[in-house]
């Protein structure tokens, strides 16, 4: 409870660094469509704040926009060098593969996926947080079930949801980790587990789309709906602004 | 009294299974050994270092190329061996004249047996008159030099490839034979997979792509202009991939496909290119093509391309394009059924069609199996059928190892008796006319699960339906004899160039019935380690008569012909119906 409550007091905490110089003017280049003027500057405001996750989730949905992949992994492999005890540097560092993954082929997103969960795994030596454990948890679920990731997913969603249960407020965003664990149960071929998990999910957080959406399903029709969600072809949503927009 | 009841019980079983469940509209039966056409397929075994690795990535040279050899007016079959000494096959088809779908082997005394020498691996095969006596001719594709075989027309073959400049090494996988400039001969274009280095005797073990979804250090494609002299005798060709603009292409070639794709007589090229990146490139008219695929495709991909197949699916009169590639435990790549737009650009309609999904796909073939007036399609599969043991998570731990060197054989992991996506089952995609696609293998008793690469299709003994004979890799060979109840009608043409090519091969009929259009064109071996039928195939559907038939001759010629339905007729350039 005390590192989630951490967590959000960072992210939160974030806020008066938006007034740094250069993130104000890479968001001025933003609002004017101008992606590609606003990574240097975004860049440069990291690097004067290297943990902020306003920042890294404002570069990222540039870098996304411009499909810069390739100098985002450069420049997050030279933010952590240079900060190698910034946790959320490197769980950025790890979503910057991940939003590559739609964008390749079916190989190389396994390398992107894979050096991905290397960056989560850092982050989460450094600090165990709710954000990181949920992240990589979910990530070990998009691998195909032939690797046999998905226990390990199943382990840090348990301690994410630990975690969340934990918060005396239940703050939205949490509900993915309900929705996420389920999956991992299903995945893991746990189906009465993944239904008390989405069940309870629902009750935690009434009227969430998605956890209606799978409990309304079943057998085969359950199971492409999954495999849709889990598609490594379809964009994850990296967007880590619902975590202090709530 | 009892057995009695007993028998009767027994015989009411089968006439309540058939009013239960109506007989599928497409129906095969596995012929292979009955027929005499069935032959094991051998790989190439490697010795020394990287073995296992270099055996594995040539899995291939399981094909098979139909074509009438002794002009007798069936079609024949040539099929292919790998391994080091094991000879390919020539088998005559027997219709003609006993009636009988059989086939006898014919390789020996022909003299085509050959190919797998101890430094050279059979891969493909095309049957084409290159030099217009009206004798088909064969050219075997190799991991080596190519063989082109002259048909002497008694039977007999000779070996004539150095003679008519086919001596340049290439790991060619694929062939097709098209007019490109359709000057009335017929060229040639192999698809190349790894660099022209002999993997027999490797110089080097950096000889695998270089990238595993955009590899550009593949053996690219070689254009060879056909420059016989007419009644010479003598076959020629000389390269002129780079004077044509196709010598920038360096992928991981694997197939190759020609069509008309813009509708203004000259053949364009599409190629499948294995660890990504397939190419469109259209003809310019002049000697000369330019690659269309970002404007025609929208970029450029990432998949592993398969397989090409060229039809008019939805008979719009423009021809399509299919492509497979891998859905497979981890690679989801789906197909690519490329619905031309009219426009100069192509849709990818697989998943909306029902075509996406092939798994470890080899070749496809479109054809009109219950002759109803939609082109189906057939689609084979399946890597390597082994143990139970899994190849993949192996595999895996190279692939994410840090700044790998992909191109090393020695960094790849041996396979040993591991498979790797096996006993996959085959699919057999129904055209429902509507823009989509069901998938009926298992009811057509077409659904095996062997290690498929190349498939050809022909009407082996003129019923009007189209047969397959399906090729798999160190594995036996299959034939399917298609018995379905037809939909409709049907036509056969067989097409003879004069001025054009004498095989036709470009030559496109257009035929209206029944308040529809469908175009077909005779082609010179598109699809994967398969060369079907020159025969151009129609089925008829409800129609009762032919509207109309037209046919656009390479040269530029175009015919009106009248054709008798439930026949196979033929056509000569300038002659019209002559049989």
């Amino acid at each position: 409870m005390k590192r989630l409550r951490t967590l959000l007091l960072l992210a939160l905490c974030a806020a008066p660094a938006l007034h740094a110089a250069a993130f104000d003017d890479a968001m001025k280049a933003v609002a004017a469509h101008n992606d590609a003027a606003a990574l240097p500057l975004f860049e440069k405001a990291l690097n004067e704040d290297p943990d902020s996750l306003p920042f890294s989730n404002e570069y990222r949905r540039a870098v996304i926009r411009t499909k810069e992949y390739d100098r985002a992994i450069d420049f997050y492999g030279k933010l952590t060098a240079a900060h190698p005890q910034a946790p959320f540097a490197w769980l950025n560092y790890g979503y910057t593969y991940v939003d590559k993954i739609p964008d390749a082929g079916s190989i190389t997103q396994v390398i992107l996926a894979n050096n991905a969960l290397t960056n989560f795994s850092k982050s989460i030596e450094l600090k165990k947080s709710w954000i990181a454990l949920y992240t990589r948890g979910n990530s070990y679920l998009y691998w195909p079930k032939i690797f046999g990731r998905a226990p390990l997913g199943v382990a840090d969603l348990e301690a994410a949801v630990a975690m969340a249960k934990a918060e005396v407020k239940k703050r939205k965003v949490y509900v993915r980790a309900w929705i996420a664990l389920g999956d991992g149960y299903w995945k893991t071929e746990q189906a009465e587990k993944a239904k008390a998990t989405w069940r309870e999910g629902l009750q935690l957080f009434p009227g969430d789309p998605q956890l209606q959406a799978r409990l309304a399903r079943d057998g085969e029709e359950l199971e492409k709906y999954i495999y849709d969600q889990l598609d490594p072809n379809k964009r994850v949503d990296t967007n880590l602004a619902p975590l202090w927009e709530e | 009294m009892r057995i009695f009841l007993f028998s009767l019980l027994l015989a009411a079983v089968p006439l309540a299974a058939q009013e239960a469940k109506p007989s599928p509209p497409i129906r095969f039966e596995e012929i292979s050994e009955k027929a005499g056409a069935r032959l094991m397929h051998h790989t190439r075994v490697f010795h020394g270092k990287g073995a296992d690795v270099l055996g594995m990535f040539t899995s291939g040279g399981a094909s098979v190329a139909v074509g009438d050899f002794d002009g007798d007016g069936d079609d024949d079959l040539f099929v292919t061996d790998s391994d080091a000494g094991k000879p390919c096959h020539l088998l005559r088809n027997e219709f003609h004249p006993t009636g009988k779908l059989t086939f006898t082997d014919v390789t020996r005394e022909a003299g085509v047996d050959g190919g797998n020498d101890p430094k050279s691996i059979v891969a493909d095969a095309v049957w084409l008159d290159a030099d217009n006596d009206g004798r088909r001719d064969l050219l075997v594709a190799r991991f080596g030099t190519p063989i082109l075989y002259r048909n002497l027309g008694n039977g007999k073959f000779k070996d004539v490839s150095k003679e008519a400049g086919l001596t340049k090494f290439g790991n060619t996988i694929a062939a097709i034979a098209f007019d490109y400039d359709n000057d009335g001969r017929l060229d040639l274009l192999l698809g190349n997979y790894f660099p022209p280095v002999n993997l027999i005797d490797l110089p080097t073990p950096h000889v695998l792509p270089n990238n595993l979804d955009d590899a550009v250090n593949g053996g690219g494609v070689t254009l060879w202009h056909n420059v016989t002299a007419p009644g010479s005798g003598k076959i020629r060709f000389v390269e002129v991939t780079e004077k044509a603009g196709l010598a920038g292409h360096t992928g991981w070639t694997l197939d190759l496909g020609h069509g008309d794709l813009n509708n203004d007589g000259w053949q364009d090229i599409y190629l499948a290119d294995d660890y990504g990146t397939d190419r469109l490139y259209l003809n310019n008219g002049d000697g000369t093509f330019r690659d269309a695929t970002k404007q025609a495709l929208g970029g450029l991909d990432t998949k592993k391309g398969m397989n090409v197949d060229i039809a008019d699916y939805d008979r719009d009169g423009w021809l399509d394009v299919y492509v497979t590639n891998i859905t497979d435990e981890y690679m989801k790549e789906c197909n690519m059924l490329w619905h031309n737009n009219g426009d100069g650009t192509f849709t990818d309609l697989s998943k909306e069609t029902g075509t996406c999904n092939t798994l470890w796909g080899w070749a496809a073939k479109f054809g009109d199996f219950d002759n109803d007036g939609w082109e189906d399609l057939f689609a084979v599969d399946g890597l390597r059928s082994a143990s139970k043991e899994n190849y993949i998570p192996v595999l895996l731990e190279m692939i994410i190892t840090p700044n790998i060197d992909f191109t090393d054989v020695n960094n790849w992991p041996a396979i040993g008796k591991m498979s790797w996506s096996g006993y996959q089952r085959k699919k057999l995609f129904r055209n429902l006319g509507t823009q989509a696609f069901k998938e009926m293998a298992a009811e057509a008793g077409i659904d095996n699960d062997l290690d498929g690469r190349g498939i050809a299709l022909a009407d082996f003994d003129d019923d009007g339906h189209l047969d397959i004979y399906q090729t798999n890799a160190n594995q036996n060979s299959l034939l399917y004899h298609n018995v379905s109840a037809s939909a409709g009608h049907w036509i056969e043409l067989k097409l003879i160039g004069t001025k054009s090519n004498r095989d036709a091969i470009g030559a496109r009929a257009t035929l209206k019935a029944g308040g529809g259009v469908m175009i077909r064109e005779v082609n010179g071996g598109n699809g994967y380690a398969g060369q079907s039928t020159a025969r151009l195939h129609f089925g008829l559907g409800k129609a009762a008569a032919i509207d109309s038939l037209e046919i656009r001759w390479p040269s530029g010629r175009i015919e009106k012909v009248t054709v008798p339905i439930d026949k196979v007729t033929t056509i000569k350039e300038g002659a019209g119906v002559v049989k």
